[in-house]
Formats: C-alpha cells, structure tokens, sequence
C-alpha cells in the first residue's frame, strides 16, 4: 500500500475547481444487484455530467453472472432510463462514460484472478495508477466471502485502496465487530467507509453548518434553554418488496441504529475543532457514549413498537404489515417505534430526546425540532398569550428542505393579543432540483478519500450497544405488538411515552 | 433613438413617488400576497441573501436582466434594484421609481423584490443617493453592469464604492482591448473592498476544468511543466468582423499565472486572422501561442471552440486537446501519448444562458485572485 504522493496540480486552485477527485478505478460488487442499479450507477453518470469524474476513471462491475462487460453496458444503461434523477439520457455521454465500464465474473476464484489483471491493466491502460475504490453493493452475507477473496488474490497489494461498505453494518454489536475485524485484515479502518446515506443528504450536512458557522445558536443550545428535541423519520412507503429483509431488521435496525443515531449525533455532539474525518467523528462517538443505555428492563417504559395494519395512505388503501409477501402472518416485527432517552452530559443533562420512525405513516417527512422552554414569567395576561406556544426551531430534512423557527407575535390589533408565527426558511424549489442526491456526494468523497460523511466502527458499535438490550428485550418479551392502522402517527402507547412526560408529539 | 418615454407598468410595476412612497408600496404589496397566501395555507416568507443592483442604459437591457434575476429568485432571493439611465434628452434630470413584487415560477413561498429606477436627463450622479436607501441592510451587494462599465466616470465609482461584486461581460464590451486593462486596474484598487468578475471567465470554468483534470493522472502530470505549444480556438461570425477573443485570452492567462509563465512579446496578428505570440516558461524556454478564430454557427462570438496543448517529455511527445462538437452541446477531451490514443472521454459543454452565468457567480462572495492573475497576463500581452 505504498504508491509515491503525485506531484501536486498547480492547475486546481480557486473557488471553482475543487470537487474533482483522483484518477481511480471503483470496483462494484453486487454489480448486477438493485443498489447499483437504482443508486451506484445512477450516481455516476450523474457526476459524469457535471464533469465531475476523474479523466482517468474506470468502473468494474463484479458479480456471479455471467455476462460480457457489452451486455453489462446494456443493462446498465437500462437501469438509468429507469432510474436517473435527470432525464432524458444524454446518450452521447453515457456511450462515453459506457467505454470506461467493464464486467468480471467473480463466481469462483479464477474471476478474482481475472478482476486482478483487469486492475493492473487499467492501472497502465486507463492511468488509474493503483488508486482502487471497492464498492460492496451486495447482501451483507457476502461480505466476508468477498473480503477474503480479495485478500487471497492480493487486490490490495502495492495499491492505495479503500472500501465502501453498504447499511446494514451487521445486525447486532458482535457481527458488526467481526465484520469490522474481517474487512481490517484487508484494509485500516481509514480505508473503510461505512455509508449511512443520511449523511450525504445536503441538510443533514446543513445542520452542522448550522450550529457551527453561526454563532447565535450554539449558545441556547443546550439543556438552560431547551426543553426537548423531537427526532422525526417518517415514511409513507410500506416495505415493498423488502420482506425478507426487513422481516429481520424491522424499525429498530433499519432506522434507528444508523439514521436516528446519527441524526442525534449530529444534533447532540459538541463543535468539533475542524471539519475532517476524526474531529468530526470524535465528537459524534463522545455524544453517542454519552447517550443513556436503556437496559432491556426498562424497554418497555422507554421503547414504545408497533406494527402498521390495513388502512389508507394518501386516499388508497393499503394493506397490514402481515399481508404484505415474504412476512410471516404472526410476525412480531415493527414497523414503528418510539423512544425516550436522555444524553448524559454537561450539556444535555436531563433534556429528552424523543425519536420516532415508522412506515405507513400518514405522510414522508424527516425532521429535528428543537423545542425551546417558554418563556420564564408570564408578562401578558392569560388570555393574551393564549395562542403562545414555546420557540421550536424545526430542521426539516425532507421534503421541503429548511428551517423554520417559531415564535410569538403582536397580532395587530388594539391592546395585546399574541399568536405564534413561523420564519421560514425555504431552500426553495430550484435548490431542490439543484441538490446533489446523496449518493453522488457520498461517491465523490469516497474516491476522494474523505470519510467525514461515513460512520466509524466505533461509532456503529457504539449505535449497537445501544440497540442491541431493545432488541433482546423485544425477541424475549410475548408481544403482542400493538397495531396501528395505516396512515395514522403510529399506536396509542407512543402518545401516552410522550405524554407521561406532560409533552406532546408535533404533527410534522 | 428617442422613443422610450413612458415606463411599462405591467413589467416594472407602479410609479412611486420617491423612497418612502416605494417602500410603502412594497409594504403593501407584501401584505396582500401575505393575505392571498393564507387563504392557500402556504406561509410566504421574504428571503432575501442578497442585493442585486443591476446598471443598464436601455429599456430592453434592463428588462432582459430582470427576467434572469427572477429565474434566479429561488435559488438566490434578492431584492433586485434595476437602474435605467437612458438619459432621454430634452427633459429635466429626474429619477423616476417603480416596484414590484412576483413570485418566481412555482415556488408559492419565496416572493422576490423588483424596483426599477429611471434615471432620465442628466441624472448620473443622483442615481447612488437612491439606491443606497433601497438596499436590504446587512446583506451583500452585487452589482450587475451590463454592456461596457464607464470605468472612469465619477458615477461609476459611487456604485461601485456599495458593491462587494462587480459582474460584467467582456463579451458585451465596446472595445474590450481598452476596458479589460482598465478593469485590471480597478479590480487591483478595489481588491479590499469588492471583488471583480466577468461572465467571459465564468464561461471558460468547464474548460479550465477539464484541462486541470489532465494533470490529476499522475502520469500525464509531468507534462505540464514542459508544455512546448498551446492553440486556442474562438468562435467568429461570418462576416469576419474583427472582435477581441477574451476568452480564449483569460484562459491562457489563466495557464501562464498558474504555471509562471511570463509575456515576452505582444499580440501580433497571424497570417491566418488570428494571433500568434510566444510566452516563456520559467526554464526559459519559449513557447508558441497561437490564437485562431473560427467560423461556428451554433457558438456565440468569442467562445472558445478548441484548444490543444502540446508538450514534450525524455523524447515523448503528448497532446492534450478539448474540442467542442459543432452541435454546442458537448466536448470531447482527448489525450495522445507517444502517438497513441490514451483517453478520450464525451462530456457535456453546453452554452450557459446568462441566469446560468449569474447565478454562477452569485455563489462566490468575494474576490477570486485566480481570475484576477489570469486578467493580469492578459493586459501584460495586450499592453506590451
């Protein structure tokens, strides 16, 4: 893994040439899967629009198929008529970038062979020069295998390669630690970039740039002046076609261990000394130690779950989770959860954090509200602050990217009456469309080698040990499950989690 | 030339009566789209992260402006101050101000801002003690001037003096040979107080791209130290007029700043109708530079349509060319080492409209010395 630095390009500097990253060959596996097909491949010929790729780039599809990198392209360009977030394909382009895509069959050990002298070729013919990008688009299970395939036929000797592995990061705190020693005998851990694709969303990223390049809010931010944070990740969706996997995973894997942790993360952590891969994640791990382990006793008074009945999403009806293919009819997986946890630090001591998640909720929204204390004595009388409600500050992470805050107003009339007002911020219709998807961030700087947006094994095992009593408690505990129909918030029980604390859920 | 007199109200909005008047109407106009707004259940929010001062000596400028300022209103909500000095003739010097409010196509919640101020007769030096009561306070100001700035005119210089940006277009200027060095000079003396750009250098930025993405290959970096040749192609019409390539000027500006390359002579015209010159590197060796027009229908006057970069290495000779498809839409990057065909990659390059130039350049908030070192090699060649 010792390549000579290149001689710096006095050519990339200023404002307006910065994102393009070092030439490299990225190596999908899974390659015939629906991640590359839907995200990976999508991705990049998005960044080939907007020139962003590397002159010397190269992509190799690997999976058991057996197919010719020809019919590869075919497929490929199949997937993106489906799947670009721009359209219609600009033809030219993709014949062009089509040229740099190759396919090898790596159904037994001779095709890691073969993906080997492909490597080595490019690294001459296309100047990749040794830079290899690993890419593991398929099902977890594989990644042991794959992992010891490239150790067995040296993909990474005398290279600079560094892997990007897909959600889930195992399924409880000892396979994802094995997980992480098994990728280690190949890679360091700064090779290996874990993908919570949450991180890669534009206002996700925005509520660091938020906290940290202003310095109006981080003074309030904290347990003097706000009273609690809601944590929201709703979908309208159901499973789909996912039976079999989320039959495993449920609410509490899908979401929760990575997104909602990571959210919390991001909101909870202290500023880090500069935005880079270890101070950035440093303080994100520091924040999740310092979240309070809800042991598997105290699940049932801290972890409310539910599973979605027959109802009607958006006028249509839809039906129950045990209805839907590859799910057991009495299966006691969630679909929904809520929960209450304290971060116990110096500055969140004692304020809840409330997090929920769920499918077939009534609407798709993702947002953070921070709900600020009222205000200490009451100056107005009664019935003049009676629409008063405390300040929130609301990050909404989608749709409708922004921020809004809230606060009471003069409506103007004679005498005082006040009403609570919003200040919107907006990201506006055409900076949505402008936004960067998620994913062409996260590949850009995975080639780049910038794991800022890319979670650490301490921090998965981290998000792990806190999950992991929940979920035994639940596989241990008789149910049933309570059930809430379709497009409501989710059961009965996760009003009464929140209103035992004289609080209430918003209704994003 | 004299027809303009009357202000279009159903473009620019009402007539108000000076500055307090015209912010009342905005005032107004903000309440009843609040009002509207309601009934729909969507909130209206006044965003605002800039001031766009916009400077333009005809009607149909300005409004051209406008148009590009309200497409661009969601992505940067501004208040847009649009000053028409078309000194008509013959009347008292007189500013005369409209406003209006729109929402920009489809986004019910941002409302944008517009206030036109016409400045009829001899009215120049009035024009900053409006515009500086009209500015949103605390937020930074751009200042758009279309066609050739009057860089010397005291006028200017108070417009400037509110700018942290000065925009223009070289593209758009009289006689570029004798604005662009005077620019240098004002970017120079403004370099703490607003930074300058032109639309020419936003234009080149896919280029300058490109060719940066050359050297990133480890092995094809080495040839940038020893670039023995560089060719340049711009776009002419076809009746042959002569015009000023700044395009391709900047860009090979750009190279020689950022290689230290230094002017050993001044432009002298070619056989051809184009230029030919050479630069030094900092070995001392010389390079030839040449710069050939080109007559493309689909490209506009000035726009680059190729360069080749020529370059040798222990014996190996290597090409490294962009050359834009006759369609305008695309370019394809080429590398040739030792006479082989390394890479050859289609990218898109299409030609920017100006919303897609401003908005460009309403994303950099300061000065940009890359820029600024490429103008200064570009005045060191034309200025001798």
């Amino acid at each position: 893994m010792t390549v000579a630095p290149p001689l710096a390009n006095p050519l990339r500097a200023g404002p307006r040439l910065a994102r393009t990253p070092q030439p490299c060959a990225l190596v999908i596996f899974g390659a015939t899967g629906d991640l590359a097909a839907r995200k990976i491949v999508p991705a990049l010929y998005n960044l080939a629009l907007q020139r962003l790729l590397p002159a010397a780039f190269a992509v190799v599809g690997a999976a058991r198929a057996d197919l010719t990198s020809e019919h590869f392209r075919e497929s490929l360009h199949a997937d993106l008529v489906k799947f670009s977030r721009t359209k219609p394909i600009n033809e030219d382009v993709w014949r062009s970038f089509a040229e740099s895509v190759h396919y090898v069959s790596t159904r037994d050990g001779e095709g890691y062979e073969t993906l080997r002298h492909t490597l080595a070729d490019l690294d001459v013919r296309a100047g990749t020069n040794g830079n290899r990008l690993f890419y593991f688009a398929t099902p977890p299970s594989a990644y042991g295998p794959i992992t010891d395939l490239i150790k067995q036929h040296r993909l990474t000797e005398n290279v600079n390669a560094r892997v990007v592995v897909e959600k889930p990061f195992g399924h409880d705190l000892e396979s994802a630690t094995e997980l992480s020693e098994k990728l280690q005998g190949v890679f360091t851990e700064d090779e290996i970039f874990r993908i919570d694709h949450y991180l890669g969303k534009e206002t996700v990223q925005n509520i660091l740039v938020l906290r940290f390049a202003n310095g109006i809010f981080e003074p309030i931010w904290n347990r003097q002046y706000v009273d609690h944070v809601q944590i929201t990740v709703a979908e309208s969706l159901g499973i789909e076609e996912r039976g079999a996997y989320y039959e495993q995973a449920g609410a509490l894997r899908d979401i929760l261990q990575n997104h909602l942790l990571q959210l919390v993360a991001l909101v909870g952590m202290e500023p880090p000394v500069s935005f880079d891969a270890k101070s950035v994640r440093d303080e994100k791990l520091k924040v999740l130690r310092a979240i309070r382990p809800i042991t598997m006793e105290q699940t049932d008074t801290n972890v409310v779950r539910g599973q979605y009945g027959p109802g009607f999403i958006e006028g249509a009806p839809v039906p129950g989770y045990c209805d839907e293919d590859d799910v057991a009819d009495d299966s006691m997986t969630e679909t929904f959860l809520a929960i209450r946890t304290f971060i116990d630090n110096w500055r969140w001591e004692g304020t809840p954090f409330y997090l929920r998640t769920g499918k077939r909720l009534p609407k798709r929204t993702t947002e953070i509200a921070i709900q600020f204390r009222a205000a200490p004595h009451a100056v107005f009388s009664q019935e003049a602050a009676e629409g008063m409600e405390p300040n929130a500050l609301v990050l909404r992470i989608q749709p409708d990217e922004g921020i809004s805050l809230k606060f009471g107003a003069k409506v103007p009339v004679q005498g005082i009456r006040i009403r609570s007002v919003n200040m919107d911020f907006v990201y506006g219709a055409s900076f949505m469309v402008d936004a960067p998807d998620a994913y062409e961030t996260l590949i850009i700087d995975a080639l780049r080698g910038d794991a800022t947006l890319f979670t650490r094994q301490d921090e998965v095992e981290q998000q792990w040990r806190f999950v992991d009593p929940i979920a035994q408690a639940w596989a241990k505990g008789r149910g049933p499950v309570p059930v809430y129909p379709a497009g409501t918030w989710g059961p009965a029980e996760a009003d009464l989690l929140i209103a035992e604390d004289g609080r209430t859920w918003r209704k994003p | 030339m004299n027809v303009m007199t009357t202000i279009d109200e159903s473009v620019w909005g009402a007539r108000t009566d000076g500055v307090s008047a015209l912010e009342r109407e905005l005032a107004r106009l903000r309440r009843s789209s609040g009002a509207h707004a309601k009934e729909q259940g969507v909130p209206v929010a006044r965003a605002s992260v800039l001031n766009l001062v916009v400077f333009a000596t005809r009607e149909i400028h300005a409004r051209r402006a406008a148009e590009t300022v309200n497409e661009l209103a969601t992505r940067h909500p501004s208040r847009a101050i649009v000053i028409v000095a078309d000194r008509e003739p013959g009347g008292r010097a007189e500013l005369e101000m409209h406003c209006q409010l729109s929402h920009p196509d489809g986004a019910q919640q941002v409302t944008y801002e517009q206030i036109l101020i016409r400045a009829r007769g001899a009215a120049d030096r009035r024009l900053v003690s409006a515009v500086i009561p009209l500015l949103l306070p605390d937020l930074p100001v751009f200042l758009w001037w279309t066609e050739t700035p009057p860089l010397d005119l005291p006028y200017f210089d108070d417009l400037v003096w509110l700018a942290d940006r000065l925009i223009v277009d070289s593209g758009d200027f009289a006689r570029p040979d004798h604005t662009l060095p005077r620019l240098h000079a004002v970017a120079r003396s403004g370099a703490n107080r607003y930074g300058v750009t032109d639309f020419n250098w936003t234009r080149i930025t896919p280029w300058r791209e490109l060719v940066t993405q050359f050297f990133d290959v480890p092995a094809w970096r080495p040839f940038l130290d020893t670039i023995t040749g560089i060719r340049v192609g711009f776009a002419v019409d076809a009746d042959g007029r002569e015009i000023h390539p700044s395009q391709a000027l900047l860009f090979i500006g750009w190279l020689a700043s950022r290689l230290g390359w230094s002017a050993v002579e001044s432009l002298a015209p070619s056989e051809a109708g184009g230029l030919l010159f050479a630069m030094r590197r900092p070995d001392g060796q010389d390079i030839p530079v040449r710069v050939r027009p080109r007559f493309i229908p689909s490209l506009d006057e000035g726009d680059l349509s190729g360069l080749r970069i020529q370059s040798e290495v222990g014996g190996r000779h290597a090409e490294f060319v962009v050359k834009r498809s006759e369609t305008a839409t695309h370019a394809t990057a080429l590398v040739t080492v030792g006479g082989r065909g390394m890479s050859e990659r289609i990218v898109p390059l299409g030609r920017p409209g100006v919303s897609e130039l401003l908005g460009e350049e309403l994303t950099i908030a300061r000065s940009d010395s890359i820029y600024e070192d490429a103008l200064a090699v570009l005045v060191a060649l034309t200025t001798g």
